[in-house]
């Protein structure tokens, strides 16, 4: 089975700096993938690179095994990629209802299912759990709320890959807790393939399927929850000992 | 192999191509000796040192603060009058005046602006920080007017202007040129010691990389704002007085320095000093050229003054795009609901009624001026204004909703009032109105197209090159305005057996017509604040980046907007045409349409009543002083008033429109939401005001309380994190 999203050594160079270097990372639909790592290990320019904000200096991008590369960020939202920011990038002067209405509206654009925005709109309200703060300006709702925000936003373009960057971040326990039944559902009923990153563990080892360990723009690790936390290199790099010192 | 063409490449060709082109068919009479090219070489060198010491200063500011002064040139105009004060006027010694003028005045200037006004932008919104500054510029311009009337004339005297100068070839260096060109090379030189060499210098660079950063690491950050204000009023100053001579004491000429400055900055691409001076080279050398060697003939007389704006707008070709950058997004703590169309409705009602009551006269207050008995001058200015307030209604999607600040609407208009005189004005046909509109529509869309895939300073940028542009080449052809025609251009506009033209007679139908338009303009603008436009326009305006990630096209949403908006200009400039009667190639010149942005932005820009309220702003000043007895004072205040209105911006950011609505909506007996609002904001106000002696001895002389938890949590903003788990158990607790 060709997976939903397949990045194929994928560089990124700022000057002297590779913020990602030979990243090679592979979404597949009905599951959530992790993309976890240390503060500056790459993992939001692997996004930017993802959803084509930021060129890869080499390296090739994938959507079921086509190539996308060079298209630009509408076009791949087109296509179905859809994604959450670590800093907020809601529309802060308009209402939670109309972000979510500026993404349905645009879905018109390439879905000509004939669906009715205002009512995909009120659905995604209901199903993020947000829909009585619907009428404020994001500006004005708190963090967590914000981010709900974003969530919903992305949703509304009916993705079928998901990012999302720190979702987490800004909720309070229950929020999470309710963040992560959402993805589960998202996941398991619609089929919808997540990539995650994320800097709560507890989070990430609970929803997560398979993981990806990032450190200083490098795929250091993979595998399931277990193998990963078990894995002395992936300890290495969050526990900031240096692993090659430690051999010999 | 595929052959790939980079565009750049291309354009450049295209570029050179046309250059050629302009070049040989304007070809003059002087051939190229060595002495024709000893002249061109050392008139453009000492321009092109003025040009790039203005710059620097320029870039300096931006490299360090992030925001462009609009204000620079007009600063070096004023600094420029202090100095011929200082010299001519009181007859102190040239360097004197210079310590005095370059060493005093200017780094106060400076320190001042830094103090009170910039630091407060610096993570305005680029709106707002637009607004300031070229109210800024506005300002010291209207400044330097009330001081030094332009009535008598004056001049600053070239340095050494009684010696010869130096022979080089045949011709004669004058020791002013020279000076110039040893002053931009010390400049230059001075610069780079003290940005690579000093601590000062070395701070003002970390700032450049990482402004927090350079803070954890000791650099002062005020002090760095401060000397950088400083030092570009500094330049600024150096080039206001070293280019005095060559365009005159002259307050417009002066200012206007800024669109080369613009033009030698944006080739540094705002950043490097030595391209800050290769640009000014460029520009200087290219206007040398076209005097020297070219002749443009009585058809494009004015075509050489366009030259910085030309070269402007090549540099922003050559720009490399801009990336969609994200965590820039600033978060205004802003509520407000959409207005209900029936609310719309009875506003554009009242306008109507209003305006239709004070031209009929209906209004009894001011009788016994000119004003109150709606004079035929009256009904004529009462015209003018509210074609203003079409032009600013035009902006309010596109910087108030896109956040595309454009200063060019006034000089579409403008085209648009001389496309109307060729095309439908004569015969008096409401068609010509509408096939100016087509073509004005595409006409902004061409002024953005360089910068639509640039930020949005080069987009201000260039609309001030496409204004200039207009007043100085497009209206001055004599196929568009024919300056030797004399009388009427246009016909009266027939509309349901109503005349309306410029004639005493018609003009109150003219003003109840324009009147009437505006409504329903502003109507239909607010219906469309509710439509999938205008929600598409404000989410790439509050995050590009996020914008294109759900789907949006920024290029094509941009260019929507853009046509919307010069199709309204457009309409406004066949209003334009119609109520002068007559057009005169002088009718449009680019500080004419600034005010207008600024006044609309002062009012709120996002609102669509912004522009009536701006409308009764423009009409207050003739109309008190009117009323009041045309004092002397309130004709200084109409100078100065619109710019120092915008720039109290960076502390009333969002326009008086919101700031009144929120403090007045809930007088309306059916704003509930509004009264509950305010209530909660000053309960929040009130919450949040926490003094520094409430905290001093907390938990040392006085205990704890509940209360005094609770406040502290709020204005730290963790209150909802730690209402389960009380950091004090106060119960109990008494004093």
């Amino acid at each position: 089975m060709t997976a939903l999203l397949t990045t194929q050594e994928v560089v990124v160079r700022f000057g002297v700096l590779q913020a990602v270097s030979q990243a090679s990372i592979e979404v597949h639909a009905g599951r959530v993938t992790g993309l976890i790592g240390p503060n500056g290990a790459g993992k939001t320019t692997c996004f930017n690179v993802i959803t084509g904000l930021q060129e890869p200096t080499s390296g090739k991008v994938l959507l079921e095994g086509v190539d996308i590369t060079g298209k630009s960020p509408s076009r791949r939202a087109r296509l179905g990629i859809a994604r959450t920011f670590q800093k907020l990038e809601v529309f802060g002067s308009l209402s939670a209802r109309e972000n979510i209405m500026v993404a349905a509206e645009q879905r018109k654009a390439w879905d000509k299912s004939g669906f009715d925005p205002k009512k995909v709109t009120d659905e995604i309200l209901e199903k993020v759990g947000i829909a009585e703060v619907s009428e404020f300006m994001v500006g004005t709702l708190p963090t967590g709320t914000a981010r709900l925000v974003e969530l919903a936003r992305a949703l509304a373009t009916n993705p079928r890959l998901l990012l999302l960057d720190e979702a987490s971040s800004g909720l309070t326990e229950e929020e999470t807790e309710e963040m992560a039944a959402l993805l589960r559902r998202l996941v398991a009923d619609d089929g919808l393939g997540i990539l995650l990153v994320e800097h709560d563990m507890s989070f990430v080892m609970g929803i997560c399927e398979y993981i990806y360990v990032l450190d200083f723009g490098r795929v250091i690790a993979t595998g399931t929850p277990a193998e990963v936390q078990a894995n002395p290199t992936v300890q290495a790099a969050y526990l900031g000992t240096d692993a090659t010192e430690e051999a010999s | 192999m595929r052959l790939k063409f980079s565009p750049r490449l291309i354009s450049a060709v295209v570029v050179a191509l046309i250059v050629a082109f302009v070049v040989h068919s304007n070809w003059g009479s002087a051939s190229v000796t060595g002495q024709t090219i000893a002249t061109f070489l050392v008139v453009g060198i000492a321009l092109g040192g003025v040009y790039a010491i203005s710059a620097a200063g320029l870039v300096v500011t931006y490299a360090t603060t992030g925001i462009f002064n609009f204000a620079q040139a007009a600063i070096g105009c004023f600094l420029a009058f202090c100095y011929w004060q200082l010299t001519i006027q009181w007859g102190l010694p040239t360097m004197v005046a210079i310590v005095i003028t370059l060493g005093i005045i200017a780094p106060a200037i400076g320190i001042a602006l830094d103090r009170v006004i910039m630091r407060r932008l610096r993570d305005a919104a680029l709106v707002v920080q637009l607004m300031v500054t070229v109210g800024l510029m506005l300002t010291f311009m209207g400044i330097t007017l009330t001081i030094w009337s332009p009535k008598s004339p004056r001049s600053v005297p070239h340095f050494f202007e009684d010696t010869k100068g130096v022979q080089i070839g045949d011709v004669i260096a004058t020791w002013h040129r020279i000076i110039t060109v040893a002053i931009a090379l010390l400049v230059a030189v001075a610069l780079r010691f003290l940005l690579y060499r000093t601590r000062l210098g070395i701070s003002m660079r970390a700032v450049v990389d990482s402004r927090s950063l350079a803070g954890l690491s000791g650099a002062k950050s005020s002090v760095i704002s401060g000397a950088s204000w400083s030092l570009g009023c500094m330049m600024a100053g150096l080039a206001g007085i070293l280019i005095a001579p060559e365009t005159g004491l002259v307050v417009e000429n002066l200012a206007l320095v800024i669109v080369v400055a613009a033009a030698a900055a944006a080739i540094a691409q705002l950043k490097s000093l030595p391209m800050v001076f290769v640009g000014g080279l460029i520009i200087g050398l290219s206007e040398s050229f076209s005097s020297v060697y070219l002749n443009f003939g009585t058809d494009w007389n004015y075509a050489p003054q366009a030259i910085p704006c030309v070269i402007l707008f090549v540099a922003l070709l050559f720009l490399p795009q801009a990336r969609l950058e994200t965590g820039k997004v600033r978060l205004t703590k802003r509520t407000e609901r959409l207005t209900k169309p029936w609310e719309a409705a009875v506003g554009g009602g009242v306008m109507i009624v209003l305006v239709g009551a004070w031209a009929n006269g209906w209004i009894p207050w001011f009788s016994g001026t000119t004003f109150g008995e709606r004079s035929a001058v009256w009904l004529g200015r009462g015209v003018g204004f509210l074609i203003f307030g079409l032009i600013m209604l035009s902006l309010v999607p596109l910087i108030g909703w896109a956040g595309q600040v454009s200063f060019a609407n006034f000089a579409i208009a403008g085209v648009g009032a001389v496309l109307f005189s060729h095309f439908g004005g004569q015969n008096g046909s409401p068609i010509g109105i509408l096939f100016v509109m087509l073509v004005c529509a595409p006409l902004g869309l061409l002024i953005a197209l360089p910068a639509l895939r640039l930020k949005g300073l080069y987009l201000a940028l260039a609309t001030l090159a496409f204004a200039e542009f207009t007043d100085k080449v497009i209206v001055r052809h004599p196929k568009m305005i024919d300056p030797s025609a004399t009388g009427v251009l246009f016909k009266p506009l027939d509309i349901f057996g109503i005349h309306i033209s410029s004639d005493a007679a018609d003009r109150k139908a003219f003003v109840i017509f324009l009147v009437i338009t505006f409504a329903i303009l502003f109507f239909m603008l607010e219906l469309m604040r509710r439509s999938r436009w205008a929600r598409r326009w404000i989410a790439m305006s509050d995050s590009p980046a996020a914008s294109a990630t759900i789907g949006i096209n920024l290029t094509t949403t941009k260019m929507a907007v853009f046509m919307l908006s010069g199709a309204m200009a457009g309409f406004a400039g066949c209003m334009l045409g119609l109520s002068q009667g007559a057009l005169r190639v002088d009718s449009f010149p680019m500080f004419l349409g600034l005010p207008l942005v600024l006044l609309l932005a002062v009012q709120g820009v996002r609102y669509p009543v912004a522009a009536f309220m701006g409308l009764l702003g423009l009409a207050s000043f003739p109309a008190l002083s009117e009323v009041m007895g045309n004092p002397s004072w309130l004709t200084q205040v109409s100078l100065i008033g619109p710019g120092l209105a915008a720039v109290a911006m960076a502390y009333r950011p969002e326009g008086a429109v919101f700031y009144s609505g929120r403090d007045l909506a809930g007088l309306l007996p059916w704003r509930a939401d509004a009264r509950e609002e305010k209530a909660l904001l000053d309960q929040r106000t009130r919450d949040q005001d926490i003094g520094r002696d409430d905290i001093n001895d907390l938990g040392i002389s006085r205990s704890f309380t509940r209360e005094k938890v609770a406040q502290l949590d709020r204005v730290l903003s963790i209150a909802d994190a730690v209402d389960d788990h009380p950091m004090v158990v106060s119960t109990g607790v008494t004093e």
